[in-house]
């Protein structure tokens, strides 16, 4: 025992919270593989106590550092009591993983062992009995409960498949049968607790302060959430966070809190259809996500990119996707297509990756995007209807386009390039129209329709605003 | 022993015989009412004939002024039930002298006191209980028994009437294990129960009854005479309905239902029936919505999910839908869902098709994207389907020309749903239509926002107090009506984000 926890004094006496986390992990690292199975083994159950306390218990006169207090003391020796149970939970699930008969009650054991580890950490940090850093070790291990609970559930839903509640009392036959996850719901009710730990100490010395904890919380529920499919408690979280008014400045967060947390703001308002904000936060995780991530910056993009095209209608250049395969798969087609007006294409490309436009719930906004595709066509017939006669004294320099255009031109490329009827999509006459009126309401073209002269009268400075003509 | 009429129970108290002064004057109230109702007809097949002793016993037990304080009716009969069976079963009833022998109540607070006195001697209570002085001064004999109101009386009635069937049980028991022994046992076992909850008799004996009832009472009970005893698992249990009635109006549920008032499927089809001619005939809906809630409520409590039961949920959500009614029809679409998703028949295409309608009409992006996200391939090759998907994704990128054509052209009772939203499109078309001409014939906007003729269309302008713009332009010998459609811009946006702000606020809710 007291070898296994050498490791814990060093880092303590050095403050050193990461490696602190890094020890009170539920799987054993890859070089030590056997950690796990070695620090369960260095103790019993009726012995773990106090052989955990004086192996926990130095005095390091070089750094000027101790752990004898007694408070303290206690605290850590609780902590690792309750992780090294539960490291003795998933030691026996993993052995009956290994002999094929991993039941329940097994992930359940190891889930309800962790969260009393959790559990433990946010009594103490409460107590004030553990030193400000141990905040980071704590969330470490609440991330791990997150994890423990999805396995978990994974194992109840596959033994018990989705049972259904029934009461007599109800008017009507079906009750709602979601598929449960009982313990990520439980998961979800120890972060409410947790966040409400960080975010309301009372502290005043901001050093020492768990309100450093706010971010990282909660991006632990949004993920929980998001899980859970509950986008609705998430717009909670934003909101009681945007509710604390004494919080250190954002700035001053870890990058990595700031990043998910702009990213899971951000998706929320994309959701919300609030693109102007989505837009902002998501640029603002993109521009802080470490070259590195990319599977971050993928997530990201996902979402800022139908963003960006319902926003300022622009579409990423293909050096942006072909670093990432994925994005160039789901969206290449599709930002072709709208870059050269073709609709057929578009409305193809749409339907192809629908059900992963559908999963990422992008499919809607994307849909929007045909606004642009159809600018683009429409644009295409403007500048090939050429330029007006030079009139007398005017030069090439004042030569204008010809601004007025006649109805079936734009309805000839229409019909183009939604394959006509071939493609089983007869656009009529007044379909055009209502095509152009749309486009001139959303202010992708500036002018107006004549039914009369049968023509479009387009604006002479600007028609298609931001293109340039 | 031949058994003459109707009555298996001796002839209880005399009929109405206490009125409430005169037994316990203050506090009758409180009190059970006295039994008075024959037992029912099913207990015919038990050939007993109790003899004048044996009832004047059951009489007396039944008294007002016997009742103990602590003691419910219930409990008392239960004991009550015990003895005379044991004895009937042993033909013993002659040797016993009931007139004093003490009354179910008393013996079960003898049971109480020895229980909680001391534990020291059961056997010697048994023995004890068999030769209790009915004299036995009882403090608390006349103070009424009961503070529980619930209990149906005559259910009781019913209850107490017959042989109970544990007895049966018990009888075959001792065919095993010999007389005296078993009652013995029996003795001992309840003190020992006795004393395991003394603080809650009243549900012990509950339990007991109700653990009796449902392991042997199949023999002499009818099955709906069972259900209704062991009311705290009734919840598990279908019912199965006896009411004959068509009609029946709708209450909420606050307790397990009883069985007479629940009508069986048979009943329940020829209601659906009636219910339909009468909504053709008549068009009551407040009547038909009533009637369509009890039928549902009674398909729910006797668990009966099949396709009827789909059927029964398409016709209410058809009316509902007729009538605007969201919340009915929302309640029976979530519930159609469930009963499509069991494959159940019914027409699952063409409520899938409402379900689009709704979220297009809620302007729910999360929901329009997560039931996207379940159709399959053959959801959307149906004809109703493809129909609302057409609409959504008109809407979705603001083709109203091809939204007003399937507004026209919409199957089943979709139109009713999209009448949902005209008045909103049509005010965004407009708004569509006003930045991008000048000025139209009102010819145009007829066709173009769905109108049945121009004079619904100048209607539509005037109530939305843009009848200004309508005009009347002549040119050679013709008359052209015209509206001025940019004049109207603002306004028609003011409307249009009016309308669809509505929208959102409830939504949200």
């Amino acid at each position: 025992m007291q070898r296994a926890l050498e490791p814990f004094r060093i880092a303590h006496a050095n403050g050193d919270a990461y490696t602190i986390a890094a020890l009170l992990s539920p799987v054993a690292p890859r070089d030590d593989p056997a950690r796990l199975y070695d620090f369960h083994r260095a103790s019993n159950e009726h012995q773990v106590e106090p052989e955990i306390r004086s192996a926990l218990k130095y005095t390091n006169k070089a750094k000027k550092a101790e752990l004898t207090k007694y408070d303290e003391l206690a605290a850590w020796t609780d902590i690792f009591v309750k992780y090294w149970r539960a490291v003795g939970a998933i030691l026996r699930a993993e052995e009956a993983s290994n002999q094929g008969r991993l039941g329940d009650r097994h992930c359940i054991d190891v889930y309800d062992a962790w969260k009393e580890l959790v559990n433990a950490f946010m009594k103490h940090l409460q107590d004030g009995a553990m030193p400000p850093w141990a905040l980071i070790a704590m969330y470490f291990t609440a991330n791990h409960l997150r994890k423990l609970a999805i396995k978990a559930d994974e194992q109840i839903s596959k033994t018990k498949g989705a049972t259904t509640s029934n009461s007599v009392f109800q008017d009507d036959i079906v009750s709602s049968n979601v598929p449960r996850s009982e313990k990520l719901e439980d998961t979800a009710r120890v972060y409410n607790r947790m966040f409400a730990l960080c975010s309301g100490d009372r502290n005043p010395d901001l050093n020492s302060s768990r309100k450093w904890g706010t971010y990282y919380v909660a991006n632990l529920q949004f993920k929980t959430y998001f899980k859970l499919k509950n986008v609705s408690l998430s717009k909670n979280i934003v909101r009681s966070v945007e509710a604390q008014s004494d919080l250190p400045p954002f700035q001053q967060f870890p990058a990595s809190h700031r990043v998910t947390y702009n990213y899971y703001v951000g998706v929320l308002a994309f959701l919300q259809e609030n693109y102007e904000r989505a837009e902002k936060c998501l640029t603002q995780a993109w521009d802080l996500c470490l070259p590195d991530s990319t599977k971050n910056q993928e997530l990201i993009l996902t979402y800022l990119i139908p963003c960006r095209l319902i926003t300022t209608h622009n579409i990423p250049t293909q050096a942006l996707l072909s670093s990432y395969p994925r994005l160039k798969r789901i969206f290449g087609p599709l930002v072709a297509c709208i870059k050269t007006g073709d609709l057929a294409g578009f409305d193809r490309a749409l339907v192809d990756a629908e059900d992963e436009f559908v999963k990422r719930r992008i499919y809607l906004t994307l849909e929007r995007g045909r606004d642009v595709a159809v600018r683009n066509l429409l644009r295409k017939v403007f500048l090939a209807a050429g330029f007006e006669e030079l009139k007398e004294g005017q030069t090439e320099a004042d030569r204008v386009r010809r601004s007025r255009i006649p109805l079936s031109h734009f309805a000839a490329a229409l019909r183009m390039r939604t394959g006509g009827q071939a493609n089983g999509q007869v656009i009529e006459d007044e379909e055009v129209e209502c095509i152009l009126a749309n486009q001139i309401y959303k202010g992708f073209i500036k002018g107006y329709i004549s039914r009369e002269h049968s023509m479009v009268v387009l604006n002479k400075k600007g028609a298609f605003p931001g293109t340039g003509v | 022993m031949s058994f003459p009429s109707t009555v298996a129970w001796p002839p209880p108290p005399p009929s109405q015989p206490h009125p409430a002064y005169n037994a316990v004057p203050a506090r009758t109230t409180l009190a059970k009412p006295t039994p008075v109702a024959a037992p029912p007809a099913p207990e015919k097949p038990r050939k007993v004939e109790w003899s004048e002793p044996v009832r004047n016993y059951v009489r007396r037990a039944f008294e007002p002024q016997n009742e103990i304080k602590g003691i419910s009716t219930e409990e008392m009969q239960v004991k009550l039930k015990s003895i005379i069976s044991y004895y009937a079963e042993r033909q013993m009833h002659d040797q016993i002298d009931w007139s004093t022998y003490p009354l179910p109540q008393q013996l079960l607070l003898q049971e109480r006191r020895e229980a909680t006195a001391g534990l020291a001697n059961p056997v010697y209570t048994s023995v004890n209980v068999s030769s209790y002085p009915t004299n036995m001064p009882s403090p608390a004999l006349t103070l009424p028994s009961s503070k529980r109101k619930s209990q149906d009386a005559e259910e009781l009635e019913t209850a107490a009437a017959k042989i109970p069937p544990w007895q049966k049980t018990n009888l075959q028991d001792r065919v095993t294990f010999g007389d005296g022994q078993q009652s013995k046992r029996q003795k001992k076992t309840d003190i020992t129960k006795d004393i395991v909850s003394k603080f809650d008799q009243a549900d012990l004996e509950k339990r007991k009854q109700r653990f009796n009832t449902g392991k042997s009472g199949t023999a002499v009970n009818p099955p709906w005479r069972q259900s209704r005893k062991d009311e705290d698992e009734v919840s598990m249990v279908p019912i199965v309905g006896t009411n004959m009635s068509l009609e029946k109006s709708y209450f909420r549920l606050t307790a397990p239902p009883k069985p007479e008032t629940v009508r069986p499927q048979h009943v329940l089809e020829k209601t659906l029936d009636m219910l339909r001619k009468k909504w053709k005939s008549e068009k009551n809906y407040n009547y038909i919505c009533n009637q369509f809630k009890s039928l549902r409520q009674d398909l729910t409590v006797q668990h009966i999910k099949n396709s009827f039961t789909v059927r029964v949920y398409e016709t209410h959500a058809r009316i509902a839908l007729e009538k605007g009614d969201l919340g009915e029809y929302n309640q029976c679409q979530t519930q159609l869902k469930g009963l499509y998703a069991q494959g159940l028949g019914g027409h699952p295409g063409e409520f899938l098709a409402y379900r689009i309608l709704y979220f297009v009409y809620t302007c729910n992006k999360t929901d329009m994207n997560d039931l996207l996200a379940e159709l399959t391939i053959a959801d959307k090759s149906k004809a109703e389907v493809k129909h609302a998907l057409d609409v959504r994704s008109s809407l979705a990128v603001g083709n109203y020309h091809k939204f007003f054509r399937l507004y026209l052209d919409a199957p089943n009772m979709g139109a009713y749903l999209m009448d949902m939203f005209i008045e909103r499109e049509r005010l965004h078309a407009l708004a569509n239509i006003s930045r991008g001409y000048i000025s139209v014939p009102l010819r145009f906007v007829t066709d173009e926002l769905g109108f049945e003729n121009d004079k619904e269309c100048e209607q539509f302008l005037q109530e939305h107090s843009a009848h200004h713009l309508v005009e009347e332009k002549r040119s050679d010998q013709t008359v052209q009506m015209r509206v001025r459609v940019k004049e109207g811009a603002t306004l028609f946006e003011q409307l249009r984000a009016a309308a669809f702000s509505r929208v959102d606020i409830k939504g949200q809710i």
